[in-house]
């Protein structure tokens, strides 16, 4: 892959593509007047239990609840 | 007041303490609580046993009526947000291709099922074609993990795919589904599996009554480049052109992730969907399957009901005949 430009900025801190789409999404979602900015907000939380497995045996499962990421 | 005694009995049938008109040839095992025999050696079941499972199985009818209609208005709330995203995955489908055929050396299986149970049998064919794309990409270097979400198919997979596990994902439908969670998660999978192509594998939408088991094929940039070179759909690639200072590396990456999220989005949207249609039928059929128990139960109570009167009134009636000479 040539280097034709530099790599973007949020690549190059380590984000994935959907992570900086969600940062940016979060931002736009912060400009909205109230309530619908409380609404927005509220719709878009998240919840979910991850847990990593290796060889065989499951570790600590994490829960991932956050509102969305900051 | 014999009567008046019979028909006490028959809608009672406590232990016989009652008056009567008893004759002294009366048979002792009229007194039903178990086990009822008739004078001939027949035997019926007891009406008091009888009617303690027709309640039981009319409640049960109407839980799982309501079910239905819990799942009925569930599912309307989430139609209409999977049938609007299927828009999101369509145009990468028209771009790079969905190539289930596609050869490669690490294949990640994700395979998505709901997190509770009577729905049916959509886990379980999930689970089948998981474990089929299994077989099917083994081989000498080839290797197959599995990405579980919903614990359904946990249950199933944990059972006889231990190693080949790389993560579990449970309680996502805890608040209602939303891209953001969605992709967070697709983020979450991108960043702990090494990949050269996803398989997600979950139950298309197609009506209340039919959902199809669907596997989507995400292939990494890499792999995308190696297909590119062999021609076909996705060698058209370099016609595009790239704006943005942007190397063709890099949007490959990108565009990567997002068909990834946006595919994962719809996939688990549809499940969700096909769940919640599952559920319907399913509660449907034992609603029905649990009146004709009902009917059937009936027909037994009242059978039963009007044997031992009959027995009654015979015996009645040889005794009188008895005593009259």
């Amino acid at each position: 892959m040539a280097s034709n430009g530099a790599i973007p900025f949020w690549r190059a801190a380590g984000m994935t593509y959907i992570t900086y789409s969600n940062i940016c999404a979060n931002l736009v979602r912060n400009c909205l007047k109230e309530p619908y900015k409380t609404e927005a907000l509220s719709r878009e939380k998240v919840h979910f239990s991850i847990s990593k497995w290796t060889d065989g045996k499951p570790e600590k499962p994490a829960i991932r609840s956050d509102s969305p990421e900051e | 007041m014999a009567m008046a005694a019979l028909r006490r009995e028959g809608r009672r049938f406590a232990p016989l303490i009652s008056p009567r008109p008893i004759t002294a040839v009366r048979s002792p095992p009229l007194a039903p609580s178990h086990e009822d025999e008739g004078p001939i050696g027949v035997r019926y079941v007891s009406t008091q046993v009888v009617r303690n499972r027709m309640k039981s199985v009319k409640s049960i009818q109407k839980i799982t009526k309501a079910m239905k209609m819990v799942a009925a208005s569930k599912l309307r709330a989430i139609q209409t947000k999977a049938e609007n995203s299927r828009g999101l995955w369509q145009p990468f489908t028209a771009l790079l291709g969905d190539l289930p055929s596609v050869d490669v050396k690490k294949n990640v299986v994700v395979t998505i099922s709901s997190d509770k149970g009577l729905c049916g049998g959509i886990n379980s064919t999930s689970v089948k074609i998981s474990k089929g794309l299994h077989k099917l990409n083994s081989g000498p270097e080839k290797e197959t993990k599995y990405v579980i979400l919903g614990e359904k198919a946990k249950a199933q997979l944990v059972r006889d795919s231990k190693k080949d596990i790389e993560l579990i994902i449970t309680e996502l439908q805890k608040n209602p589904l939303s891209y953001t969670q969605v992709s967070v998660l697709a983020d979450d999978i991108l960043k702990n599996v090494e990949y050269d192509a996803l398989r997600i594998v979950f139950n298309k939408f197609h009506s209340v009554v039919s959902f199809v088991p669907t596997v989507s094929t995400v292939l990494s940039p890499e792999i995308v480049e190696r297909e590119a070179e062999s021609g076909g759909k996705l060698g058209d690639l370099d016609s595009y052109e790239i704006e943005g200072g942007e190397t063709k590396g890099e949007i490959l990456q990108n565009l990567a992730e997002f068909q990834f999220s946006c595919v994962m989005f719809n996939a688990v949207l549809e499940n969700a969907c096909s769940e919640q249609g599952a559920r319907m039928s399913a509660m449907d059929s034992s609603s029905r399957n649990a009146g004709d128990m009902l009917d059937r139960l009936t027909l037994t109570y009242n059978r039963t009901r009007q044997a031992s009167i009959t027995t009654e009134l015979i015996e009645i009636i040889s005794g009188a005949s008895a005593l009259e000479g």
